[in-house]
């Protein structure tokens, strides 16, 4: 990460205001090169484009015509809150919470900044952020105790894809914080197995406020319901306690049940503890669980700026796409007089 | 239920009115489930959520939003964005207009009322933590519930939207054991993938198209295309929803409305070729609404020349089929995204492969985009070109879409899950916003 020597100075007093935010500089971020530093030959040098052919201000144009699509109005309208009529209501007096959200101006995007930032400080400065529940609140300090066996039982858990891709450095570290965490997860479950002879440790609250716990399933009760399943093909489901085995009879036999043509593949059925693990995983923050491209390229598809047709031509002036002679003249007219060209 | 659970002996007996509230960032559906069923809402009432101010400055509050008459240039303010609510000045206004004032249409009682509201996922925690501390500092419920609003879709007779054939006495698995939940709301599509009705927070991924983007699309093209619509949201959003369609066959569609190159007249240009379509504009005098006609060649210039004529006509072709068409190809407007079905396929990939059958069995679409005519029909087509040949693919959308997440929580408020996993106010007292809110993003965890 360049951030031209400054050293962001973390202090514990951190301030929330309105309007601005600390934003991490984590390179190309969202938006891929939506503002590319390097203005020459932006286009041929897209990393992540192919048979685009996009220039700078084009990038430009697309940037801000995707944010007017996100708005609620064309125009900028700021609609006070009217006066009650009746004056029904009881006032009670707000608590100084309430009034801190009721008077709070800020907008998603504020919110979302304010989150990154403070992922960015956890992850340069974890010292600072210890204390802060926003950063925790999604992701429990202290998983159920149904989750953590399963987690370390399965070294093939699947992880989000966001840390497989692993393109960022944030994400990395990230991927590195979660993995330490875990290990010491482990170790204080060793611990915790080690002190204590039964085959699933129950429910332990290393945090004291952490109260709701979840049962783990009583084995005698597997056992029981597979005794019953015997009757089941062996090439069902194994009955798990999460997932139950399908209770109906199997169909009626097929001469050609085992001809080795007609066999299709069945996948092996997820086991019991990779059930359990990812019915337990804490949720992705908000950008991680956005989708993103990842091997599939499809071609980008151009249609005609004036009748929605594909875009054959290029205007030679503004590039932009119409689909004949006939919305080619029609563009014209304004191509020059919208960008005094 | 777990045998080893302690009771609930700290607080009160549970309240025996839930208030579920679906606040979604178009409309609000909420309605009330009681013990007593008879006084059980069957159905959400449906309250706009917004404070919207007409070209007139006269400003609506939520439902009031029923006695505008004139739509034109009208301005909304949503205390929503991107599905999470951030403005609670904006929205405290709106709740309280609609269930606590004196006058309010479904009063409640917070302090006897059980709150479950739905969210949706992977939110930010301090929107989180704003919501709880408003739902219990302000408001008071006595219990609450804030759970994501997929999942509680899965506490529904989901193979009854599949018309799975089965004998009477079939046992409804509530919450439905296996189901891939498509919600395509106003700000973003999200996939969820639910097992046993908790999602499998893994895989959850999102879409950032919504109805919003879609309308603002169509806006676009009509202020390029006809009249500047730029300010008209309301108007264009109601012709999005009467005339828009996904098509099956996107090319050919697209060949069959182009006007042909120069001084050529396709026929099915001239004639509308089935795809065309005329809308009337309101006018806010006679029309308070739109209609939407088959296409008469003709009109629209006959009814721009006549004096006498006071219908305003627009012609719609391509934009029919091509504003839906962002769903299934977000780079279409330069949006780097994958599509719906990819979308899909991006959740499951980070599944175990045993899982896909099941999954890939149950889908459900839900919210108002699913409402697009062959949505399902053009979801269910793309999976199938993308899933290996063995799996079957099944595409359904509830009878109502737009209210399937709200019939979902008022089973799920029934069910004892919600008791497991609802705070009491004392238990919020004691513990804190972050235990609470700690506790929600928990989940049910596994019990069974």
């Amino acid at each position: 990460m360049n951030n031209f020597g400054v050293i962001e100075v973390a202090g514990t007093a951190t301030k929330a205001t309105p309007g601005w935010a600390y934003v991490p500089d984590t390179g190309p971020a969202l938006p891929v090169a939506l503002q590319p530093k390097n203005r020459k030959r932006a286009a041929r040098n897209q990393p992540g484009l192919s048979l685009s052919d996009l220039t700078v201000r084009q990038e430009n144009k697309l940037r801000k015509d995707l944010e007017a699509l996100n708005k609620d109005n064309h125009r900028d309208v700021s609609i006070p809150i009217p006066h009650k009529t009746g004056g029904s209501r009881p006032q009670n007096k707000h608590t100084p919470n309430v009034r801190k959200i009721l008077q709070s101006q800020k907008t998603f995007a504020n919110h979302l900044d304010d989150y990154q930032a403070l992922l960015a400080l956890a992850e340069s400065n974890p010292a600072a952020v210890v204390n802060n529940p926003l950063l925790f609140l999604n992701k429990p300090l202290t998983p159920v105790s149904a989750a953590t066996p399963a987690k370390s039982a399965s070294p093939a858990a699947p992880t989000p894809p966001a840390e497989k891709a692993g393109g960022s450095k944030r994400s990395a570290a990230a991927a590195k914080r979660a993995a330490a965490k875990e290990k010491e997860e482990e170790r204080k479950r060793a611990k915790m197995a080690a002190s204590k002879p039964e085959p699933v440790p129950p429910p332990e609250p290393l945090q004291e406020e952490d109260v709701e716990m979840v049962d783990i399933p009583p084995p005698g009760d597997k056992e029981e319901e597979k005794e019953e399943e015997r009757a089941a093909p062996s090439y069902y489901p194994p009955d798990g306690s999460i997932l139950p085995a399908y209770k109906k009879p199997p169909p009626a036999p097929h001469p050609g049940d085992n001809d080795p043509l007609l066999v299709s593949v069945v996948p092996s059925f997820p086991t019991d503890e990779e059930l359990r693990a990812l019915m337990t995983a804490p949720p992705l923050s908000y950008m991680e669980a956005r989708a993103s491209f990842g091997e599939e390229k499809y071609p980008t598809r151009v249609f005609c700026e004036m009748c929605g047709y594909w875009g054959r031509v290029k205007c030679m002036k503004c590039g932009v796409r119409v689909c004949g002679l006939d919305c080619l003249e029609g563009h014209r007219e304004e191509c020059v007089t919208r960008y005094g060209l | 239920m777990a045998p080893g659970r302690k009771p609930k002996s700290a607080g009160p007996a549970r309240p025996s009115s839930t208030l579920i509230l679906d606040n979604g960032a178009d409309t609000i559906k909420a309605g009330f489930v009681t013990d007593d069923d008879s006084t059980t809402d069957k159905a959400p009432r449906i309250v706009p959520n917004c404070i919207a101010r007409d070209r007139h400055h006269k400003t609506y509050v939520g439902s009031e939003l029923e006695r505008c008459k004139d739509f034109g240039e009208i301005a909304f303010r949503r205390p929503v964005e991107k599905g999470f609510i951030v403005n609670w000045e904006a929205q405290k206004e709106i709740w309280d207009r609609a269930f606590f004032d004196d006058k309010a249409p479904q009063k409640c009682d917070p302090s006897t009322t059980r709150l479950v509201l739905a969210e949706q996922p992977n939110s930010l925690p301090a929107l989180q933590t704003h919501c709880d501390q408003i739902v219990f500092e302000e408001y008071g419920f006595s219990s609450y519930y804030r759970g994501i609003g997929p999942s509680f879709n899965a506490y529904q007779d989901i193979q009854a939207i599949f018309h799975t054939p089965r004998t009477p006495d079939t046992i409804i698995d509530v919450p439905a054991e296996v189901i891939l939940l498509i919600d395509s709301g106003y700000s973003h599509t999200t996939v969820t993938p639910i097992l046993q009705g908790r999602p499998l927070q893994p895989a959850i991924r999102r879409l950032d198209v919504g109805g919003k983007l879609m309308t603002n699309h169509l806006i676009r093209l009509l202020s390029v295309r006809h009249f500047d619509m730029r300010n008209e949201t309301y108007i264009v959003n109601e012709m999005k929803e009467a005339a828009c369609y996904v098509s099956l066959d996107f090319k050919g569609d697209l060949d069959k409305m182009w006007k042909g190159t120069r001084g050529e007249r396709r026929e099915d240009y001239a004639t509308g070729g089935s795809i065309a379509k005329d809308y009337v504009l309101p006018d806010s005098h006679t029309r308070f609404h739109g209609i939407v006609r088959n296409h008469e060649p003709g009109a629209a210039a006959r009814a721009r020349k006549s004096a006498v004529s006071t219908e305003d006509i627009l012609t719609l072709r391509n934009e029919r089929f091509s504003v839906p068409e962002l769903l299934f190809n977000p780079t279409d407007i330069g949006l780097r995204q994958p599509g719906l079905a990819d979308l899909v396929m991006q959740s499951l990939s980070v599944l175990p492969v045993g899982l896909w059958p099941g999954l890939l069995a149950n889908i459900v679409v839900v919210g108002g985009n699913a409402k697009f005519d062959n949505f399902i029909q053009r979801l269910q087509v793309e999976l199938l070109e993308r899933v290996p040949d063995e799996c079957v693919v099944r595409v359904a959308r509830p009878e109502d879409p737009i209210v399937s997440t709200w019939l979902g929580a008022a089973n799920f408020a029934k069910h004892e899950h919600a008791d497991r996993l609802a705070v009491t106010k004392q238990e919020y007292e004691e513990h804190g916003a972050a235990w609470v809110a700690r506790k929600f993003a928990l989940g049910l965890g596994i019990n069974t």
